[in-house]
């Protein structure tokens, strides 16, 4: 079977790749207005949408930069998994079900349309888009370049495609990843979450089975390993120390339900009640697939110091050194497809809260209204999104990694004080919505810009969140409570 | 005893928040000890390795343990606001104590065990990983997960209750029935 390593895993990828086809043609059929392509209507299921919410959740950072990272610096980077039940706590205690009332009672489409109905204020809603459409820029670049990579990684494996370049790589994965975008909305984009979920759960399962058998004596092996070499990578804060892992822990922890691209999912299940069983779901799917993440970082760390395996010429390649070494075949094309399924189930929901930036929420803020024929335009700023995109993850040199870096915690920064204390407290206020904003706009920028290097290895997203959020507190405590619109004001009540 | 009475939860997270800021605005002026977040490997490109642990502790000492309560209270207490003001009763606010002191002994656990191995070299391994380690994989990973749980019993009781539920339906009808008149009175 080993001599077909190769075609079993294009295969795998090839099929995953067809089904995405095939879920866009069928959603085409269910998208008929810029409700359905946007918030589907709010008709899901709670299967879907709590499996939308995780693999949205973990893009193909979680399946290769994650392992990469625990490879290079140990465990630290694993408080930015294990904070996952806290995100997603923070995420239906505090915003689920508030979200879904507004986007019911306002008909909003979009997360800036939630920050203008609780605060009134066209300026908020014109930063938060414009928060969202950086960030969206920046993390699909980096998505669709390691979409790309991961593409003509597998191609240049066979014969036929050995000569690949990477940029007929991003335009074969980009093409695909547009298709069923731009035909479905978010119908194909939340099924395709689904079949998405179900592949990144089996794969974070069986690799985390294949690594426990890499080293006779398991994972207490490779410990000991790790133990005798440094120690300290082993241990919880990993070799970044307790600062660097803390902080991620904020800012991963209690941000998690500050991306847009998360929250918006939380408009779309048909009932209210469908949330109590959707948290346990989604935290269950994240968990396992998750897995994956730590076990495929350790074993890989664990056999470059015990020198049983040679070092890699590139953290990143942790994954796919693990899965063509010492995956079955089959799992092997199994998780590849679940890397595509990570990557791409993350990319189509930065396409769509993109595309609302774009033709509603920034039109709305400028002129008052959202482009006529939305269904039309939303269509069509999609493709170009996802055009610029690949074309910056392409050209772009060193911007991908910089708005790469800056996506998440310019997301967390910029709205978790906005959204999730916002929709919590009723004196929250427009002024201190903007303030915030602004100022974790500043600081995530100029950390970037300037290449801050951060004491203790404290990350640049904790000091906007913590920032951000202690600036919108205080503007509004010092500001006069004002009075909320009527059916606002009821739904805070409940 | 009034002024107590009149602390809300966001006074509270305000107060973590400025104690977090303080803690974080020490480290960042703290000295800086070498290798503080790791050393490169001395012969594998790429890899990078904790060093001296004790050494990196040494001059921002307990800095991280209060750090780290101070988060769990705020975690804690913004899933409370979470909660509509109108249903916080005794019992939840017995869970809540109870759910934040558990992850207050995860943490001390995890820190503690950490500290001892630092001191003498030593730790044991179960399920395969140290003992700090697993209160990390399991104790920080869980504690925030019993809310989880929390949430999917109680669901009924605290976060959506058939009042609320039914009041919020009230409120979609009079929406609808409103924008019904005015589309109305255009029409007219």
């Amino acid at each position: 079977m080993e001599e077909f390593r190769q075609p079993i895993i294009l295969g795998f990828v090839a099929l995953y790749m067809g089904i995405c086809i095939w879920v866009g043609i069928w959603a085409m059929r269910r998208t008929k207005s810029a409700g359905d392509f946007f918030v589907a209507g709010r008709g899901l299921g709670p299967m879907v949408v709590s499996l939308a919410v995780f693999s949205s959740t973990l893009s193909g950072f979680g399946f290769v930069g994650g392992p990469g990272l625990v490879y290079a610096t140990g465990l630290s980077s694993i408080w930015m998994a294990v904070c996952s039940a806290l995100g997603f706590a923070t995420g239906y205690y505090l915003i689920a079900k508030r979200i879904r009332m507004i986007a019911e009672v306002r008909n909003a489409m979009s997360l800036p349309d939630i920050v203008f109905a609780r605060y009134g204020s066209e300026a908020a809603r014109l930063l938060t888009a414009g928060t969202i459409l950086l960030g969206v820029l920046g993390y699909l670049a980096t998505q669709i370049l390691a979409m790309g990579l991961v593409l003509q990684s597998i191609l240049q494996g066979t014969e036929m495609f050995a000569e690949i370049s990477l940029v007929a790589s991003v335009v074969i994965s980009s093409t695909v990843l547009i298709f069923y975008c731009v035909t479905g909305g978010i119908v194909a984009s939340v099924y395709t979450d689904l079949v998405q979920g179900i592949v990144m759960i089996v794969a974070g399962a069986l690799v985390v089975i294949t690594a426990a058998y890499v080293f006779e004596g398991g994972f207490a092996e490779a410990t000991g390993i790790l133990l005798a070499n440094d120690g300290e990578d082993i241990m919880p804060f990993g070799t970044l120390g307790a600062m660097a892992s803390l902080s991620w822990y904020f800012l991963f922890g209690l941000g998690l339900a500050g991306q847009p691209h998360v929250a918006t999912k939380m408009m779309m299940n048909r009932n209210l009640a469908d949330n109590k069983i959707i948290l346990p779901m989604t935290v269950f799917g994240y968990v396992i697939a998750a897995m994956l993440w730590i076990s495929v970082g350790v074993i890989m760390r664990a056999l470059v110091l015990g020198d049983v395996g040679l070092p890699l010429g590139n953290a990143d390649q942790a994954a796919p050194a693990f899965l063509s070494t010492y995956a079955h075949p089959v799992l092997a094309g199994i998780v590849f497809a679940g890397l595509f399924a990570a990557i791409m189930s993350t990319a189509d929901g930065f396409l769509n809260i993109g595309a609302a930036a774009i033709i509603h929420d920034i039109p709305k803020a400028l002129r008052g209204r959202s482009l006529d024929n939305e269904l039309f335009w939303a269509r069509m700023a999609t493709i170009i999104l996802s055009v610029v995109a690949a074309t910056i993850a392409l050209y772009s040199g060193q911007l991908v990694a910089l708005l790469g870096a800056f996506g998440w915690g310019t997301f967390a920064a910029a709205l978790v004080p906005v959204v999730l204390i916002g929709l919590n407290w009723k004196q929250a206020s427009a002024r201190a919505a903007i303030a915030a904003i602004t100022l974790s706009l500043a600081i995530n920028f100029a950390i970037q810009l300037w290449s801050i290097e951060i004491p203790y290895g404290i990350s640049g997203g904790f000091l906007a969140m913590l920032s951000s959020m202690i600036i919108f507190i205080a503007v509004s405590l010092a500001e006069k409570p004002k009075p909320l619109p009527k059916d606002i004001d009821r739904i805070m009540e409940l | 005893m009034k002024l107590i009475h009149s602390v809300k939860p966001i006074h509270l997270v305000f107060a973590l928040l400025l104690v977090i800021a303080g803690i974080t605005i020490f480290v960042l002026t703290s000295d800086i000890p070498p290798g503080a977040s790791g050393v490169p490997h001395p012969t594998i490109d790429g890899l990078s390795v904790g060093g001296d642990g004790a050494e990196k502790l040494s001059v921002i000492g307990k800095a991280p343990y209060y750090f780290q309560i101070a988060v769990i209270l705020l975690a804690g207490t913004l899933l409370y606001m979470g909660v509509p003001e109108r249903r916080r009763d005794r019992l939840l606010r017995i869970c809540f104590g109870i759910g934040i002191a558990f992850a207050l002994f995860v943490w001390v656990m995890l820190f503690t065990g950490y500290e001892t191995y630092l001191a003498t070299g030593q730790t044991r391994v179960v399920f395969g990983f140290p003992v700090p380690t697993n209160w990390m994989f399991w104790g920080i990973w869980g504690s925030f997960a019993a809310f989880d749980v929390f949430y999917m019993v109680a669901f009924r009781r605290y976060f959506l209750h058939p009042d609320d539920e039914a009041a919020f339906h009230a409120l979609v009808r009079e929406t609808e029935a409103e924008a019904a008149q005015m589309k109305n009175r255009e029409a007219n």
